[in-house]
């Protein structure tokens, strides 16, 4: 009986899916990310090789997250979860300034990606909770948000740790893909 | 290869696109405008004013009226947000400026945002059409009151139009976005991005 309410309810009230791809340097906090908003938990973790894929629901979408693994070595296969994807989180570590120049031309290098084409964009400007920390008109400046021209975005500052920001960044993704994305 | 001959082809038959900016301080009302617009003019149902949150960051709406495809890049409004507004100055043709007209004591922050843009060079010539939204609450002001306050000089060289509208109940937004596509149509800036695309070939930004 609960399944039937259960179905009909969805009917309903739209429950969708997305696939949606967590990718950023390493070391960015993508798994941290990952884990905090499926379980609520911080969970210690190690460099990701390969890559971690868990469902949130939120919002009446069932997000099907990919957290790819951010080495260098291991950038190149990011391209195999491509297709297919309706949305990008991008993480970057707030405050690894030296490394932004990096993370940048990794970031522009993936919106070239014929495959995500259509995909709307969410930037996660995360590890706020460290000192130094550069803001979201810093973060956005850095990364050169303003060449993209023909898709949505988004930028968030977040705390993995703390479990800042995350959830308003999955809302605007969920506000967005049901508007019809970019 | 594929992509060669698909830009080709779309360079050569597309119909004009036309970019237009939605600026305005935060609260002005820029998205619920978008999304007005989205569901006025295509199927996209656009999401209902309560579900809208303050932007940071680009939002998109691409609309076809009378032939023309039209794609309006609405803008995040707050202050830390409003240095990326002049990325997007150089491809605009048209210049949406979003007031929120029942709330006065913004006004003032209004106006210089706005006089700071219509300042900036890249923006040259850009037919400028000045929103005094939220025309559905009862205290908000007429258009011509928002024009009295903004008293905008220089702006006789620039084709300008104010209107009263309401993102929310969508007063006053067809003839707005009539009003942009026929100045659009008709503006020596129109020209210029035309013959600037023309020279470096279809652009994939």
């Amino acid at each position: 009986m609960g399944i039937v309410f259960t179905k009909m309810f969805s009917t309903l009230f739209g429950n969708r899916e997305a696939r949606i791809l967590v990718l950023g340097l390493d070391n960015a906090g993508k798994t941290t990310i990952l884990y905090r908003l499926q379980m609520g938990e911080v969970v210690s973790t190690i460099p990701t090789i390969g890559f971690n894929v868990e469902t949130v629901q939120y919002n009446n979408i069932k997000f099907q997250v990919w957290d790819l693994g951010g080495q260098t070595s291991i950038r190149p296969y990011w391209r195999c979860y491509f297709p297919n994807t309706q949305a990008i989180i991008y993480v970057v570590d707030s405050s690894d300034t030296d490394r932004l120049v990096i993370a940048k031309d990794e970031f522009h290098a993936i919106l070239e990606e014929e495959e995500l084409r259509g995909a709307v964009v969410l930037i996660f400007a995360n590890k706020q909770d460290l000192p130094g920390a550069l803001d979201d008109a810093a973060v956005t400046e850095a990364l050169e948000l303003h060449k993209i021209k023909n898709r949505q975005w988004a930028i968030f500052k977040t705390s993995a740790i703390k479990g800042e920001g995350l959830f308003e960044g999955l809302d605007w993704l969920s506000n967005t893909l049901k508007s019809g994305g970019g | 290869m594929f992509s060669l001959f698909y830009g080709l082809w779309k360079y050569m038959f597309s119909k004009t696109e036309f970019h237009v900016l939605i600026l305005g301080i935060d609260k002005a009302g820029k998205t619920t405008l978008l999304e007005k617009l989205k569901s006025v003019y295509s199927n996209l149902e656009g999401l209902p004013p309560d579900r809208i949150v303050p932007t940071v960051g680009l939002n998109i709406g691409r609309i076809e009226v009378s032939n023309t495809k039209l794609v309006f890049w609405d803008l995040g409004g707050q202050p830390g947000l409003r240095s990326i507004w002049e990325k997007y100055y150089e491809e605009a043709h048209a210049l949406i400026y979003v007031i929120d007209a029942a709330s006065p004591s913004r006004f003032e922050d209004s106006k210089s945002a706005l006089e700071k843009v219509l300042r900036h060079e890249d923006l040259q010539g850009a037919p400028l059409l000045i929103l005094a939204n939220k025309q559905d609450l009862s205290d908000a002001v007429s258009a011509e009151e928002i024009a009295r306050y903004l008293d905008l000089k220089k702006l006789d060289e620039r084709v300008y139009m104010f209107e009263a509208v309401s993102a929310y109940d969508g007063m006053g937004i067809k003839e707005s976005v009539e009003w942009l596509v026929d100045s659009m149509e008709r503006s020596k800036r129109t020209e210029m991005l035309r013959a600037r695309a023309g020279a470096t070939g279809p652009a994939s930004a």
